[in-house]
């Protein structure tokens, strides 16, 4: 009994920490999500709405807009940044001059703050200054201005978040296949496996927590970035990279619309847990039913 | 007695009674007594005229008072964000923020002011010898309660003036060949049809003499209010579209089809006209901010454009900063006919009067201190380095200081424009809500910018989004 009370004791600055910080938040988040709040409204006080506020959301075109451009943004960072991440895990259990040097460099990245990242990427591909636009322009012809064009926009987006994010990937998968043991492998080879089939049926699977991991990780950074487009390209051109992280921020802030910007943030929550869940079910419990007792 | 001694005993005598009598110099470290060792939190925008606050003002007042001002200047966005939830979540982080004068109106809707009149009346020992509200520009009135009360002191006020590049416009090559191509002499544009002209002239120079020159700046952030500002506040109201478009005594109409005029034909003009000219504009236009437009107009990579007057100074003066010292000129933004007819009967506007002020928010728990730091900047004596450096003017006496006199000399005359032609711009319209409806139709208007939406839909569905937001604010019935 008392080494129970003890115990509790020593859990209670962590669970009250959790409660002010996590879960009162939640609550309080939820509680608004039913109320029409807007401070610079005719009436700025608080007024009961009911579930007019999660109504709107699925009418809402800027909303859905954002939803869709983020998953595209989830879907292309995330993958790509999974297969350069696994290349470069590949290359670095490989011994070559440099390998050290290169390493550390490679993980720089992962030391900056987002908001910093959006800043260098402005200054990088800002019209005028920015060497981006000019050596394309100059080497290439191509006109590049992601504060007009949509596509490029977003696709730089795209590999601004795999350039951040990639070490992190790398890194994960580079620690997985060193704890790998070598007899699976060995055993392959007295089997007459190529490298693709030794990739397919060994690798792989040795690696798939790991891989899970990241894109987990990494898919639920995706659905709630902010900084980094904000620095980059404010959310433009028009919608183009709007994400959702930044629609929300929109909403609450600028548009200081409360009751509305958290029914939208609990439905984003919903969904990428949702996401994150149909991905496990998909990608590992169904194996674990699939296997033989 | 000899008239020697006689002079010499009336001047210690002078110098006795000098030292005896309160004087003005000694009324901020009088003042500051009590305060010594406080310190003052400020938030505000990092522009010229605020970082002179930052780096001249408040270390002076510190000097003569004891009481430290810390001066956070930092972006348009950040200003706010940080102003409004310290002020509403009533922490009392800042003791002044900055208004701008668009902002005011939601602030006294939502009380997040202190009355500074009553306030300075309240407390007549805070009351500084040479604070004088008469003595302020009509922009004060921007600043004022129902009843005349002051509720913010006046930091900057400026014109978003019409700039064009003064060497080029005077050039004889560049004059003859224009008159040979258009018919008619260059001269700063007076009409709409002229600045296009003009602007595509100077593009193609541009081409032709390989030299990066483009025919006119255009703030048109994809990701960025300023764009809508640029619009809805200097390009608009040339058509003689006025507040936004919408009719706040009719029942804060904006659509045509219920007496609004967002989306009239003047107003399908007017951004027809404005996102037209982004084909005459330098590369960077769609990521420029009011910032990177006078950036743009101070590297001489455009001919002519709409800028913020607080720029005009560096951008005309100072070499360490600007290309085109020596070459600006200043001049009214080009209007459609009757439009400065209306601005001068009083019934329209011509352009943008900008500026802000400082305001004590309800949360502050230094009060006392910032009353006194917003009295110390608004003497008279602090104002003519500080319109030299900032290009902005709060107080009538300041437009006959020899320094300003001398500076407007050098800047084309951009403070005599604003102080005789000041009365045809107006501020931003007195609306409680511009950030809520400008985040409502902004994502619209960027549309028109990238091309995705025409001029004409873009306003179509930004008058119904408008109209749309109002009415879920609560203001249409």
């Amino acid at each position: 009994m008392r080494s129970q009370s003890v115990g509790w004791l020593f859990l209670a600055p962590t669970i009250l920490i959790l409660f002010v910080f996590g879960v009162w938040p939640f609550i309080y988040v939820m509680v608004i999500s039913f109320f029409d709040w807007n401070s610079f409204a005719a009436d700025p006080t608080m007024r009961f709405s009911g579930v007019q506020n999660y109504r709107a959301l699925v009418f809402d075109k800027g909303f859905l807009m954002a939803l869709w451009n983020t998953l595209k943004f989830g879907v292309f960072a995330v993958t790509s940044q999974v297969i350069l991440g696994y290349l470069l895990a590949q290359l670095f259990m490989k011994n070559f001059p440099l390998k050290g040097l290169f390493r550390t460099v490679h993980t720089l990245p992962l030391m900056i703050a987002p908001v910093a990242v959006g800043a260098t990427w402005r200054l990088m591909t800002v019209p005028g200054l920015g060497p981006i636009p000019y050596y394309l322009d100059k080497w290439f012809g191509y006109e590049f201005l992601i504060s007009r064009y949509v596509g490029q926009a977003f696709m730089t987006t795209v590999v601004m978040d795999i350039w951040h994010w990639t070490p992190l990937v790398t890194l994960t998968l580079l620690a997985a296949l060193s704890s790998m043991p070598k007899e699976p492998f060995e055993q392959a080879q007295i089997d007459g496996a190529n490298r693709v089939q030794t990739f397919w049926y060994v690798t792989l699977p040795m690696l798939k927590p790991a891989i899970l991991s990241a894109v987990f990780i990494r898919l639920m950074d995706a659905m709630r970035t902010v900084d980094e487009v904000w620095m980059l390209t404010g959310g433009g051109p028009g919608s183009a990279t709007r994400y959702i992280g930044l629609y929300i921020w929109r909403v609450v802030f600028p548009k200081t619309d409360y009751g509305y910007g958290s029914a939208m943030s609990l439905i984003t929550l919903y969904l990428t847990i949702v996401m994150c869940w149909l991905l496990y079910a998909g990608l590992v419990a169904r194996r674990d039913l699939k296997r033989p007792e | 007695m000899s008239g020697l001694k006689r002079m010499m005993l009336g001047a210690i005598a002078a110098g006795l009674m000098a030292g005896v009598a309160p004087a003005k110099a000694d009324f901020w470290s009088d003042a500051g007594k009590e305060l010594t060792g406080t310190t003052i939190r400020g938030v505000s925008e990092s522009t010229p005229p605020s970082n002179y606050v930052k780096n001249v003002l408040a270390p002076a007042f510190t000097k003569a008072t004891g009481i430290n001002v810390e001066f956070e200047a930092t972006s348009w966005d950040q200003m706010y964000d940080k102003a409004i939830k310290d002020m509403e979540a009533n922490t009392g982080i800042y003791d002044f923020v900055y208004i701008e004068q668009d902002a005011v109106y939601g602030y006294l809707a939502r009380d997040f002011l202190v009355d500074i009149t009553k306030f300075i009346a309240d407390n007549p020992k805070l009351k500084a010898p040479d604070y004088d509200p008469a003595n302020f520009t009509t922009f004060a009135n921007y600043f004022k309660g129902k009843d005349g009360d002051l509720f913010g002191v006046p930091m900057e006020a400026f014109i978003k003036v019409y700039l064009y590049r003064k060497d080029l416009f005077e050039d004889p090559a560049v004059k003859e060949a224009f008159k040979a191509k258009y018919n008619r002499d260059l001269a700063p544009a007076k009409n709409h049809a002229e600045y296009v002209e003009i602007a595509d002239f100077f593009t193609q120079w541009g081409k032709d003499k390989g030299i990066e020159l483009w025919g006119s700046t255009v703030q048109a952030n994809t990701g960025h209010p300023a764009s809508w500002y640029e619009y809805v506040e200097s390009v608009a109201p040339t058509f003689g579209v006025y507040n936004w478009g919408i009719d706040a005594s009719n029942n804060y109409a904006a659509t045509v089809e219920h007496g609004g005029k967002m989306n009239s034909p003047e107003a399908k003009k007017a951004l027809e006209f404005w996102v037209g000219l982004l084909k005459d504009a330098p590369p960077e236009s769609t990521a420029s901010t009011w910032d990177e437009v006078a950036a743009t107009f101070g590297a001489g990579r455009a001919a002519q454009g709409l800028v913020y007057g607080e720029n005009a100074a560096w951008i005309a003066t100072d070499e360490s900063k600007s290309k085109v010292v020596g070459k600006v000129g200043v001049a009214l933004p080009p209007v459609e006919p009757g439009v400065m007819e209306a601005a001068e009967a009083g019934t329209g506007y011509i352009g943008y009067y900008d500026g802000g002020a400082f305001g004590i928010p309800h949360s502050s728990k230094n009060k006392a201190a910032a009353a006194l730091f917003l009295q110390y900047i608004a003497q008279p004596s602090v104002q003519a380095d500080w319109a030299v450096a900032g290009s902005r003017i709060t107080l009538q006496s300041t437009y006959d200081d020899p320094k300003v006199q001398a500076q407007d000399a050098k800047t084309d005359g951009y403070y005599t424009l604003m102080r005789d032609q000041g009365k045809l711009f107006a501020g931003a319209p007195p609306y409680p809500f511009h950030n809520q409806v400008r985040e409502a139709v902004a994502p619209i208007f960027y549309q028109a910018i990238t091309g995705e939406l025409t001029p004409s839909d873009a306003l179509d569905q930004m008058a119904t989004t408008a109209e749309a937001e109002l009415t879920k604010l609560g203001y249409r019935k």
